[in-house]
């Protein structure tokens, strides 16, 4: 028997007790609607965790810390260190695109009346190039001069250096302006709290004072947080160059000394930052550095945990909907049998004409997975119009998460997977009346009643 | 004895014992008999005699305790039961007493429908279909539903759809049970017509005597054994030349029409009981 032949009797019979079909169908509808709803909560939940945790910086990032502590004098253990070295070591593992240094140093920022005493943070071209910028560009690659980049909360620690008053103590922003002013910056921070105010006695010299244009502001306001927010950032070579010129063979604070307090004649970096090709491999590098000895941290661990809480939460929710899914299956069995009990003769019939067994539980598997193929893309549909609405018109997802995004999702793959899966078990439903249809005696045509 | 032509079912020994409770009925006890191409042949016999049960062992319809059934040259008493479905559908067409059309179809596509079984293309199958009610005379017919027509007009439908495969044999049961007499003559007559013109053999159980007249030959069984055969030739001359369509017209159905003893005698033949 033909395919569409086959097809166009289960679709005929169908169409003998429509009352019926379309409550059977209703039945698979609610079934299918309310799974996919609900995973796609599931999914519009983990996006929505995803979104917020990719705004507060890069996922594929992992930080790579020393596991020594280098004060001065101390046994260190100069192996330890994190240098340039350390960074070719790490930037040959597999999924590394990238290593940064990331290189402190603290400083005392001076503008007019308001200073402010920071720490700033030399990386490299490719992280400052990942560094959102609100104001002003990142200098050009061939660019000498060293340049900062603060971060769009740094502007909160700068205070009145006569009456000590900063925004903690009024709620105002102190007027200072990165981009319009010129800003002052003193790298030998220990003359400078020596030489302060009224200190006159000191023996040290008052600090020289540089001049430092500013690259760029990171974007939002100061109420915004990303994770550029509270630093300064600038180019880690040109800020060596910077301390070697100032500091000569001076050590240089913040950078470890040996046992006699002589510098080393390299720099040592406080922290890596190691650039993953895909956010999938984060944990296996993070596995891997740890494995070489070093202290990492990534969002990912962050997003791990809660994609496990999220995981459990889809999974629930699937649940839920699965269940009314499975009543519809029953809906679906009970409606093959009825019909089968009201077909026996005509089944006969058919079989007394020659159709084969297998056609006969074919048709019926048709039929039931018919029902399940309209109730899945009935219900597919509207699993469409209730997200629309509570993308829309609830924004769910800014009561649940906070964050504004879709709280419902439906990727490809849950829309395609909806509809076969609701044809799937309309067919399961229908297999056990199929056999037993198929086994009918043909004997019951021929009684006559 | 007159060579008849191929035989197209032969049927030797054939036992059905039914188990009811402790005791074993004998539904059919033995029954030998030959059928050949061409012909019309009737089982008569009185409810309860075994008649439908040969009736359905003919068909594949059910199985035999023991004995043969060879029908065109395939024994089909061990068949399986997708073997059996696959017989009927290549050689075996049926008449129905209550016609058993699908109710959701029209003519046209009922008579096609055991030709979707044997995957015919709808438009050929369609053409042969309106070919074949238009021989059972329902040119006008053809799109109307099963339940829109009269019975004697479904019934036309019924042997159009046995006839459409065109079987190697035809079985018919009570094929004019549920007719009133005007129409039974005619579907009878349109039976034998039909079967003649296109050279087909017909095997139909009824349990009217005057019914069983229109055959070329009767096989009368009692209590699942054949007790005599009728040939048609020596009916006739029995009851005066167009005796059975005389009394049809008559319109008495319930009229008995008991051949006389002689005749019976004259009709025995090798398949009758030992």
């Amino acid at each position: 028997m033909r395919f569409l032949d086959l097809l166009g009797m289960s679709v005929s019979n169908l169409k003998r007790r429509k009352m019926r079909t379309f409550l059977t169908v209703l039945g698979v509808i609610i079934g299918t609607a309310s799974v996919v709803i609900m995973v796609s909560l599931g999914i519009g939940l983990n996006g929505l965790m995803m979104e917020q945790y990719s705004s507060y910086g890069d996922m594929t990032m992992v930080t790579v810390n020393s596991n020594t502590y280098y004060g001065g004098g101390q046994d260190v253990d100069e192996s330890q260190f994190l240098t340039d070295d350390t960074m070719k070591q790490i930037a040959v593992l597999d999924h590394v695109t990238n290593v940064s240094p990331v290189l402190r140093a603290d400083v005392v920022l001076k503008q007019g009346l308001y200073y402010c005493s920071q720490s700033i943070t030399g990386v490299s071209r490719d992280y400052l190039e990942k560094i959102p910028l609100g104001q002003g560009e990142l200098a050009a690659a061939d660019d000498n001069e060293l340049k900062f980049y603060y971060g769009n909360r740094v502007i909160m620690w700068f205070s009145n250096e006569k009456t000590g008053a900063g925004y903690g103590d009024n709620e105002e922003l102190p007027p200072v302006d990165f981009m319009g002013k010129p800003m002052f910056v003193i790298f030998d921070t220990n003359a400078y709290w020596q030489t302060r105010g009224n200190n006159t006695e000191s023996s040290v010299k008052p600090p020289k004072k540089y001049l430092i244009g500013t690259g760029g502001v990171v974007e939002g306001t100061f109420r915004d947080y990303n994770n550029y927010s509270y630093d300064i950032y600038c180019d880690a070579e040109l800020l060596k160059q910077q301390l070697k010129t100032i500091f000569r063979k001076n050590p240089i604070p913040g950078q470890p000394t040996n046992r006699k307090g002589k510098p080393y004649p390299y720099f040592v970096y406080s922290q890596l930052m190691v650039f993953v090709d895909d956010m999938e491999n984060v944990t296996d590098v993070q596995k891997q550095l740890s494995d070489m000895g070093y202290q990492t941290n990534s969002q990912m661990e962050w997003i791990e945990q809660a994609q496990q809480t999220y995981g459990m939460v889809q999974l629930v929710l699937g649940g839920i909907g699965a269940v009314s899914l499975f009543v519809a299956a029953i809906g679906i069995a009970n409606t093959m049998m009825m019909s089968i009990y009201e077909r026996t003769k005509e089944i006969g019939v058919i079989k007394v004409l020659g159709c084969d067994m297998r056609n006969i539980r074919n048709m019926f598997l048709l039929e039931s997975g018919f029902i399940g193929f309209m109730g899945g893309v009935v219900g597919l549909c509207i699993s469409y119009g209730v997200g629309y609405a509570m993308n829309h018109f609830l924004s769910l997802g800014q009561m649940m998460m906070g964050v504004d995004g879709d709280i419902s999702r439906i990727p490809f793959w849950l829309a395609g997977g909806a509809i076969v899966f609701a044809i799937l078990v309309g067919m399961l439903a229908g297999f056990f009346p199929s056999l037993r249809a198929m086994h009918l005696s043909p004997l019951a045509a021929i009684r006559n009643e | 004895m007159v060579d008849r032509g191929n035989p197209i079912i032969q049927v030797k020994n054939l036992y059905k014992i039914y188990r009811v409770g402790d005791t074993r009925v004998h539904a059919l006890d033995g029954v030998d008999f030959t059928v050949y191409k061409g012909e019309f042949c009737a089982i008569v016999g009185p409810s309860g005699s075994g008649k439908s049960t040969l009736l359905n062992m003919l068909a594949g319809l059910e199985k035999p305790t023991k004995g043969q059934i060879v029908i065109d040259k395939i024994h089909i008493e061990d068949m399986t039961e997708n073997q059996l479905v696959e017989f009927r559908r290549k050689r075996v067409g049926f008449i129905f007493q209550s016609y058993n059309l699908l109710q959701t179809m029209n003519a046209v596509e009922n008579v096609a429908l055991p030709l979707s079984f044997r995957g015919v293309p709808k438009k050929k199958r369609n053409e042969i279909a309106v070919r074949y009610l238009k021989l059972v005379g329902l040119e006008k017919q053809m799109k109307h539903m099963a339940n829109a027509m009269s019975g004697g007009q479904q019934q036309r439908v019924g042997i159009a759809r046995a006839l459409a495969v065109n079987p190697k044999i035809i079985f018919a049961d009570e094929p004019t049970g549920n007719l009133d007499s005007k129409t039974t003559l005619e579907i009878l007559k349109l039976m034998r017509q039909v079967v003649r013109e296109q050279n087909q053999t017909l095997v139909m159980v009824t349990h009217d005597n005057n019914l069983a007249a229109y055959a070329d030959r009767q096989f009368h069984i009692v209590d699942g054994k054949i007790v005599r055969i009728v040939e048609k030739a020596e009916a006739d001359r029995m009851s005066g030349g167009t005796a059975a369509d005389e009394r049809m017209v008559g319109g008495t159905l319930d009229m008995t029409a008991e051949l006389p003893e002689e005749a019976v005698e004259t009709a025995e033949f090798s398949a009758s009981p030992r």
